[in-house]
């Protein structure tokens, strides 16, 4: 059974934020207004953060892309009273939004504030609403949603498999912000298939996830930049 | 003083149910109209005979279904479907004539879907059908042996019904791969 994972190669990494675009188009994330945006509502399943080294004009701004970890020891799933997060067999942290009642408290138990809440009924404009993606559902007011890695690509995918009669190839499943990465710094795969990219880098000496020490073996390797 | 306000409380109990009787009756009258409105469920533009098509003419549910192997929906028939048979008058039954006035003046014929699938739900016929060869009668129920299109669906998929089939034959269960 594949155990999906994803590989950031930080000294890649232009932070020119097509993951973020990317994502949002494919996932139907709803853009926020200022006012919402402000008060920390925007979401954004994929969050290219930014880090300044150095004073001006001595300075570097490094980019850390932050999807969902889908740790292998996930604190939300812990917390959820109703099951609607949970880990699949094959390591994805899913969300159940039909199953969600919205308390937040797997929001306040991820360490990596991946998980967004909707506290708006999710509203596009005129121009945007026919390009919505029919794979993925529009989540309603008053639930959580995070990154999925883009399962239901893996749905896709693997029906088209089973269809033409062959295995899944690793180029078949492909979350949105890998894809479209321009420079190649996103890397996707199975982390437990030695044939598949992402098992080969995550052995890399440079390779770290973050706050490892907390125990929650996040799936999400970064490679460091070289000095 | 003490005995007539006994006597007007003794005729408030025994108007009382009266009372709460109309209320009642009405809450009753309203809600069962509510009731028959919503029982009226899909109506089509043509009383389609699937038992007609399927039993008498031996056709297959995908003569008409046409994406029912390999697609996600398994479609509903255009006019063109019907015009394969009923350009010209097909038997004597008024619906029949109905669909060649339909073919002679070109007018559309559209199909209301009697299932809906909720929008958080991945589901695809190719799937379940193309792939896993399950016969349509067991989602479907026996449409194929109506003679009028029912208005509601003949049985209620839900994701119990889902689960206990791929529990039973050994499918995944896991939530991630149907939900979306």
């Amino acid at each position: 059974m594949p155990r999906w994972g994803m590989v950031i190669d930080l000294d890649r990494c232009t932070g020119c934020a097509a993951c973020e675009v990317a994502c949002k188009s494919e996932n139907n994330v709803a853009t926020a207004s200022p006012d919402q945006a402000a008060m920390g509502r925007a979401i954004s399943w994929m969050k290219v953060m930014t880090e300044v080294h150095g004073e001006f004009p001595d300075n570097r701004l490094r980019f850390v892309p932050r999807p969902c970890m889908h740790c292998d020891n996930p604190p939300c799933v812990k917390v959820c009273p109703v099951a609607a997060t949970y880990i699949s067999p094959e390591g994805i942290v899913g969300q159940i939004y039909p199953r969600c009642i919205g308390c937040r408290y797997c929001a306040n138990a991820c360490p990596y504030t991946v998980k967004y809440f909707n506290w708006y009924e999710p509203t596009w404009p005129a121009s945007e609403r026919a390009h919505l993606n029919p794979d993925v559902s529009v989540r309603p007011k008053g639930v959580i949603e995070k990154c999925t890695f883009c399962h239901h690509r893996l749905q896709k995918a693997r029906e088209d498999a089973r269809a033409e009669g062959r295995e899944l190839r690793e180029s078949d499943y492909q979350p949105a912000c890998a894809e479209v990465c321009p420079t190649q710094a996103i890397v996707f795969g199975d982390l437990d298939n030695v044939r598949h990219r992402v098992n080969e880098l995550r052995h890399d000496p440079r390779a770290m996830r973050l706050m490892e020490d907390l125990g929650t073996a996040p799936k999400v390797y970064y490679l460091t930049p070289r000095q | 003083m003490n005995s007539r306000w006994l006597a007007e409380r003794a005729a408030q109990l025994k108007r009382r149910p009266r009372l709460l009787g109309l209320v009642a009756a009405a809450i009753l009258v309203a809600g069962g109209a509510s009731l028959v409105a919503g029982q009226r469920g899909v109506s089509q533009p043509i009383a389609f005979n699937h038992r007609k098509h399927t039993q008498d003419l031996q056709l297959d549910c995908e003569f008409c279904h046409q994406y029912v192997r390999t697609g996600a929906h398994s479609g509903l028939p255009s006019l063109e479907v019907c015009a394969m048979c009923h350009q010209a008058r097909q038997g004597t039954s008024r619906e029949a004539e109905r669909v060649t006035a339909f073919v002679e003046q070109g007018r559309p014929l559209v199909f209301a879907k009697l299932f809906q699938l909720p929008a958080h739900v991945f589901y695809t016929h190719r799937r379940h059908v193309g792939i896993a060869q399950l016969e349509c009668r067991n989602c479907h129920g026996d449409i194929a042996l109506t003679t009028r299109p029912p208005r509601r669906p003949l049985v209620r998929v839900g994701m119990r019904a889902c689960l206990n089939c791929h529990r039973r034959t050994g499918q995944t269960t896991d939530c991630v791969a149907c939900h979306r």
